[in-house]
């Protein structure tokens, strides 16, 4: 590194860093398909790339980045691939542990968690030319070194998901324009403090690229650059930062006020029960009718009268492209011909039509929509629910919001049945592609009477909308903290309790349990309050040989850990294998068991417990 | 209105048929009313508050806002009225029932809303602290809305029947308003 102080020298090292960390693996039984198809299928299913991957004999050889990415790709042996199980092994690899490997991206590494203070959440990029270590390895010599410099900096600091930064110092950088460190935006968007102080920015444009960014920011310290003796400075600032207060240590906006401008006072949050009572039994209700409509849907035929009232709505409105993993491009196909919307439905006749009015028009309606999944157990989070008492009826309103999936074409299909019967305004431009099975978001009211027992639905509305992610759940760690009746911290995807269903243990999904006439037994309202267990996350007791690594543990729920106990006892498969046919069997019991039982013969020894 | 002319009587639900009005139509009249509620929580004129309040139940009202309850649909009313933004509510679904013997009817309605996003309150406020009155006035002054993108919004409204021959005085029993979906690009926190 003796004084080739530029760029270039950076990009070498990393690229020297990256060819001396990867590793040579080797893929067996991928004969049926050509070599792209194989590094196609690999980067898409296990998201490891494979780079320089050449034939050798019965083997597909290549490079994976580090020994990390190589023992995951291990992880994936057995996984089916042009009819065959692909095989990986690791040929050779240096391991991060050889000599010499105090590289550029070590050095800027260490360089970040010494300037970051975990207490004060701050990232102190200042002054970095004086920053021993850096000028000691040339690093901060000349500006167009420098201006390499963030860009790296900002990505590695994104990689590091324990550096949480709510303030980034970059004062006395020599700045002339943030064209350098713009990546910032990316990097914390939520950034809360910045100070820019004795740089030389000068110009409004330069700024301007993070306008709409920075949307948390709340003080910005910019003294000594020229810009601030400009006579629009304090309102463009106030423009391109709109939940900035605090301007150079002057305050420009009353932050109270701010705060209720950009807020609404009620705060949402997942469920509302009118009383202690019917939150219990609404639940009970939701739970035992979702799993009916998902497993046998003529069941529930029986908690209707004659003159009960079901109708379907398609809200076919597309949410903003902004709305986290909303559908863009949804299809309705097998709901429309039944849709009740009356804002959309101009013809009388149809909104008369497409009211189901007691068990028998239910039973054809019911058969006509797409066979669902709901997960109100395995990802209770996703759920949100409302129940208030209807005294004009003794009864009360249940309102679900959340998702379903659609497993399955519906029994009857509308679509082929009555197309050939329709003249013209449905024999073009139909196609099939309407009737893509996807997730689909949904609200539905049941307004519900309590009779002899047990319930009565007197009227059901359900809304079918394209999917989204839902806005009751709080993205930020320390509201959740709040909302959460007992403050246990729990881990991201760590085995939950469901709220919606105290009693729930951690069991395969559940079987409908039947009464005697074919109506769910647990449909009554009961009046007894079942004390809510408390929502303490016990681990499943694992067998001794089944041994998970931790963090493949911390991404599993109880369910999945069940199931893997399970399967582990039965097939006497080790921790890996045991894993590869759970997940290869989309975690069905049923489907791996018998996996295992038609490919039983051809394990390999060492997919055993020793 | 009613392009299949007259079909009173072919709505032979058996439900609540009172009133002379026939079943399509009833279903236009309930759109109205929806939209009529949409309208009142966009109105920003203070001196409409009274008009949206004779809608709801004089004798007990229950309103449910994003799980929130309100004991009373004024303090529901005056909350929105000072500590919401101007919002500009569009209906994307609409669906009812007439529930037999109850004299009531149960609406299902979705909507989305986006919210002025200009930094200024309903009455035109923002919260800038005047440091210089010379200072030369800015885009900052506007008085339009600066509209952020749209929420999602699941409505359930219980209403008495009456409302069905246009007559919406008092007639809301309950009103469940909860948002479903939140775009991350928008200023609001809710």
């Amino acid at each position: 590194m003796n004084g080739a102080n530029n760029v270039n020298s950076i990009n070498m090292l990393a690229q020297q860093q990256q060819l001396q960390s990867r590793v040579k693996i080797g893929v067996r039984n991928w004969q049926n398909a050509t070599v792209q198809d194989l590094m196609n299928f690999l980067s898409r299913t296990t998201r490891i790339s494979v780079v320089d991957a050449v034939v050798e004999g019965p083997l597909v050889v290549g490079y994976v980045a580090s020994r990390a990415d190589a023992e995951s790709l291990l992880k994936w042996n057995g996984i089916r691939f042009a009819g065959n199980n692909l095989k990986f092994e690791i040929l050779s690899g240096t391991g991060n542990d050889a000599p010499g490997t105090n590289s550029t991206i070590t050095l800027l590494k260490n360089f970040l968690y010494k300037r970051y203070n975990a207490q004060t959440k701050m990232l102190d990029l200042g002054n970095l030319h004086a920053d021993p270590d850096l000028v000691q390895k040339g690093l901060f010599s000349s500006m167009s070194t420098q201006s390499k410099m963030f860009p790296a900096l900002m990505k590695l600091t994104s990689k590091e998901p324990q550096l949480v930064v709510e303030s980034v110092n970059l004062s006395d950088n020599n700045l002339k324009d943030i064209s350098g460190i713009t990546t910032l935006a990316q990097t914390f968007p939520h950034l809360k403090n910045l100070c820019l102080a004795n740089n030389q920015i000068s110009r409004f444009r330069t700024i301007e690229v993070w306008k709409n960014k920075f949307k948390e920011l709340r003080e910005l310290l910019m003294v000594n650059n020229p810009i601030t003796s400009d006579k629009l400075y304090r309102s463009e600032m106030m423009r391109l930062f709109p939940k900035l207060v605090i301007l150079d240590n002057v305050m420009v906006r009353d932050e109270q006020k701010l705060t209720s401008i950009y807020s609404i006072p009620m705060k949402i949050q997942p469920f509302f029960f009118e009383n202690n009572e019917i939150g219990p039994s609404s639940t009970d209700f939701v739970t035992n009718f979702l799993n009916f409509w998902d497993t046998d849907r003529m069941q529930l035929l029986g908690l209707y009268t004659p003159q009960s009232q079901f109708s379907i709505s398609v809200d076919s409105s597309i949410p903003p492209s902004s709305v986290a993993e909303s559908d863009q491009n949804p299809s309705f196909g097998y709901y429309l011909p039944y849709s009740r919307n009356i804002s959309k439905v101009s013809s009388e006749k149809s909104i008369e039509q497409r009211l189901s009015l007691g068990p028998e028009a239910m039973s054809n309606l019911f058969g006509s929509i797409p066979k669902t999944k709901h997960h109100l157990q395995d990802m209770p989070d996703e759920y949100s629910m409302q129940t208030v008492t209807y005294p004009q009826i003794n009864g009360f309103v249940v309102t679900l919001h959340g998702f379903y999936e659609e497993v399955g074409k519906p029994d009857a299909d509308a679509n082929n049945k009555t197309s050939a019967g329709r003249s013209r305004r449905f024999n073009h431009g139909h196609n099939s592609t309407n009737n893509r099975l996807f997730k689909k978001s949904f609200d539905r009211t049941w307004v519900i009477v309590p009779a002899g027992g047990g319930v009565v639905i007197a009227s059901e509305m359900l809304t079918v909308r394209p999917f989204a992610a839902n806005a009751w759940v709080q993205q930020s760690p320390a509201i959740q903290k709040v909302l959460e009746p007992q403050p246990q911290p729990q881990p991201p995807l760590a085995p939950q309790i469901d709220p919606m269903n105290p009693s729930f243990n951690a069991s395969p999904p559940p079987q409908p349990q039947m009464g005697v006439g074919g109506l769910p037994v647990s449909m009554g309202v009961s009046p007894q309050q079942q004390p809510p267990m408390p929502p303490v996350s016990t681990p499943v007791p694992l067998a001794p040989t089944l041994q998970l690594p931790l963090e493949v543990q911390a991404r599993l729920n109880p369910i999945q850990l069940e199931l893997l106990n399970k399967l582990h006892l039965e097939t006497k498969l080790n921790a890996e294998y045991t894993f590869i046919l759970a997940e290869q069997s989309g975690w069905n019991y049923e489907v791996a068991t018998k996996g295992f039982q038609n490919s039983v013969n051809n394990i390999p020894r060492e997919a055993f417990i020793p | 209105m009613n392009r299949f002319g007259v079909r009173t009587g072919n709505y032979n639900s058996g439900v609540g048929s009172s009133g002379n009005v026939s079943g399509s139509s009833r279903s236009q009249v309930a759109e109205l009313f929806v939209k009529k509620i949409l309208a009142h929580l966009d109105d920003t004129d203070p001196s409409k508050l009274n008009e949206f309040l004779s809608i709801f139940n004089p004798n007990g009202c229950k309103v449910v806002i994003n799980a929130t309850p309100f004991a009373q649909p004024t303090s529901f009313l005056e909350q929105w009225e000072t500590g919401v933004t101007q919002t500009q509510h569009a209906l994307t679904a609409v669906d009812y029932h007439v529930i037999p013997g109850s004299n009531t009817v149960v609406f299902n309605v979705n909507c989305k809303v986006r919210f002025d996003e200009g930094g200024r309150d309903r009455v035109g406020q923002d919260a800038s602290i005047q440091q210089d009155p010379q200072q030369p006035r800015n885009a900052l002054n506007r008085t339009r809305p600066l509209w952020g993108s749209y929420f999602g919004v699941s409505l359930q409204v219980i209403t008495e029947e009456r409302v069905l021959n246009n007559d919406s005085n008092g007639v809301i029993l309950t009103l469940n308003y909860n948002m479903v979906y939140k775009p991350d690009d928008s200023l609001m926190n809710i």
